[in-house]
């Protein structure tokens, strides 16, 4: 890889790749990366609030036999290596977006590998909320339901943020390896024209797009985390 | 008069096989409506969970919840939430929510029962002007001080005009000047808005000041229940004594013969019960340790004295201590 800066013809070709595709790359990594985020939230989050409503001291406990198949089901997911579970899940792809090939086949599959993780993230954030806290709720003839949407969340929201930036950090990494199964982005422009064409400086500018990608999400997410929590206010 | 909230026959047990702890036993207590009711007792005597128990946070094994004659044990979840309504509490830990402001945490009851957000920040600001904080409305918990915590919470206790305020050792956090305007707060609250309040504490100072009637709870059994100065006066359970006399620490290092402890119930703590011993019996005790608490005007006070080593001796001596009306004498070591 060092006759990289030799050669002006390839550092012409490599550069001009940069140029005509990082901007669309970028787009699809953005796109998939929301929608994925999304559908792993409409997934994670009700599981992760019932894996602490739900269990024996919680505030609607669930019969022990759901909670157990629960419990498996996510660590289950959570322990079969991303690569696998991508190749595995990827026909079911076919009958929910129609198609086994494309950015929009590995999304279903990303899903499935981050909702488990969303779902584990959200259950830590609202086991930090003060029991006490729920108790006075439940004093004041609180619903469970109430409990969870006026207490638990907005308590526990700076750190469902924070667990969220983690989230969305993890997610931006499957999309990378989603390019080796067709998915789009950056990730599949590092491995395709990088690490199987040998155009380094195409793999390495797409490296650091990814790097600058996590790194802003990481900034903007302990941002809003710190803004919100109304406990870090100066005393007056 | 029917009581507000009755207990009967509660017991409660904690854990099983050799771990298991009896919290309750059996606990019968009768509340008035109106009156402060205090429940005391050390830790670990089943206070906690005996407040629980109004409201059902803690579901007792058996006996009978009744609020207004109406148990709630047997109630529907919609209609145990209704009654809760009624039931408020304040902690502690005082439990309000971090993120909100006050005036939004006064506010929660009201939005639990959909109450419209107008008519909700109305009644708050008010609360807060009967709780005396009506410049802290938009001040998050963390910028309050312990004191104006509790006040906010009781703000918000009161919000949902309940019939029953439970405090569950509500001035255990504060310093005693905290505690006794906190004190005020509910004494004055409890006539201005009719509210029976139950108290939860360990501290007899808080029993003495504001309420009117007290059980004394020792390993989850009713010692003593009555008027606060009959009972903190003339304590008839072992439980009741040790609370009201003074607690006075055994220098154990430097002594090795037996021990008693002598409590003084205020009947004659002017005798001069010590010297009484020397020239009736010829025996010499050395005082060891003692305190006096003054209660209602009369002094409380324990004394530890050293014991002759012959039980013939020992056994003469205590039986002319407790000889004497108001005098009560045991060897604890």
């Amino acid at each position: 890889m060092f006759d990289l800066f030799s050669d002006p013809v390839k550092v012409a070709k490599q550069l001009d790749i940069i140029m005509n595709e990082f901007g669309f790359a970028t787009w699809e990594t953005l796109y998939s990366l929301v929608l994925e985020v999304a559908f792993a939230y409409l997934i994670g989050l009700p599981l992760g609030v019932l894996l602490v409503t739900g269990e024996k001291e919680g505030i609607k406990p669930l019969p022990k036999p759901f909670m157990a198949v629960l419990n498996v089901v996510i660590n289950l997911l959570r322990s079969v290596p991303f690569l696998i579970l991508m190749i595995i899940t990827l026909p079911l792809s076919k009958i929910i977006v129609g198609t086994k090939v494309g950015t929009m086949a590995t999304i279903p599959p990303m899903v499935i590998a981050a909702f488990p993780l969303v779902a584990r993230m959200v259950e830590s954030s609202l086991r930090e909320v003060d029991h006490g806290v729920i108790e006075a709720a439940q004093s004041m003839g609180a619903s469970a339901w109430q409990i969870v949407t006026k207490v638990m969340l907005p308590e526990a929201l700076p750190s469902l943020i924070s667990g969220c930036t983690i989230s969305v950090g993890t997610i931006l990494g499957y999309g990378a390896m989603a390019g080796i199964i067709g998915g789009g982005g950056l990730g599949k422009i590092a491995i395709n024209y990088g690490y199987y064409n040998f155009k380094f400086l195409v793999m390495w500018a797409a490296v650091i797009g990814l790097i600058l990608l996590v790194q802003i999400f990481q900034s903007a997410g302990t941002w809003l985390g710190t803004k919100c929590d109304k406990r870090l206010k100066n005393r007056s | 008069m029917e009581p507000i909230v009755e207990l009967r026959n509660l017991s409660k047990t904690f854990g099983s096989g050799e771990g298991q702890v009896a919290a309750l036993q059996h606990v019968s207590v009768a509340v008035q409506p109106g009156e402060i009711f205090g429940i005391i007792g050390l830790s670990g005597a089943g206070k906690s969970t005996l407040v629980r128990c109004i409201n059902l946070l803690e579901r007792p094994d058996e006996g009978q919840v009744l609020f207004h004659g109406k148990d709630l044990m047997n109630m529907k979840t919609k209609e145990l939430r209704a009654v809760r309504r009624k039931i408020s509490m304040i902690f502690q830990s005082f439990n309000l929510l971090d993120q909100r402001t006050s005036l939004d945490n006064i506010c929660f009851p009201l939005e639990l029962e959909g109450v419209p957000r107008a008519e909700a920040k109305r009644r708050a600001m008010e609360l807060l002007e009967t709780v005396g904080l009506p410049d802290k409305a938009n001040s998050y918990p963390v910028q309050l001080s312990g004191g104006q915590k509790q006040r906010i919470a009781i703000a918000r206790a009161l919000a949902s005009n309940p019939e029953v305020l439970l405090c569950d050792e509500a001035t255990s956090a504060l310093d005693p000047q905290t505690t006794d305007s906190i004190l005020k707060l509910l004494q004055s609250i409890s006539r201005e808005r009719k509210i029976t309040v139950i108290i939860i504490t360990h501290q007899m100072s808080v029993i003495e000041q504001i309420c009117n009637r007290v059980a004394i709870l020792d390993s989850g059994v009713v010692a003593e229940i009555g008027e606060v100065e009959k009972v903190f006066s003339n304590p008839q359970s072992a439980a009741g004594r040790r609370l009201v006399t003074p607690d006075v620490a055994l220098p154990l290092s430097t002594w090795e013969g037996p021990v008693a402890r002598i409590a003084f119930n205020g009947n004659m703590s002017e005798e001069p019960i010590i010297a009484s011993v020397a020239v009736d019996l010829g025996i010499k005790l050395s005082i060891l340790g003692a305190g006096t608490r003054n209660v209602d005007g009369k002094a409380f006070g324990a004394m530890l004295v050293s014991l002759p080593e012959e039980a013939e001796k020992r056994k003469a001596v205590l039986d002319y201590l407790n000889g004497h009306e108001g005098v009560t004498a045991e060897v604890i070591q």
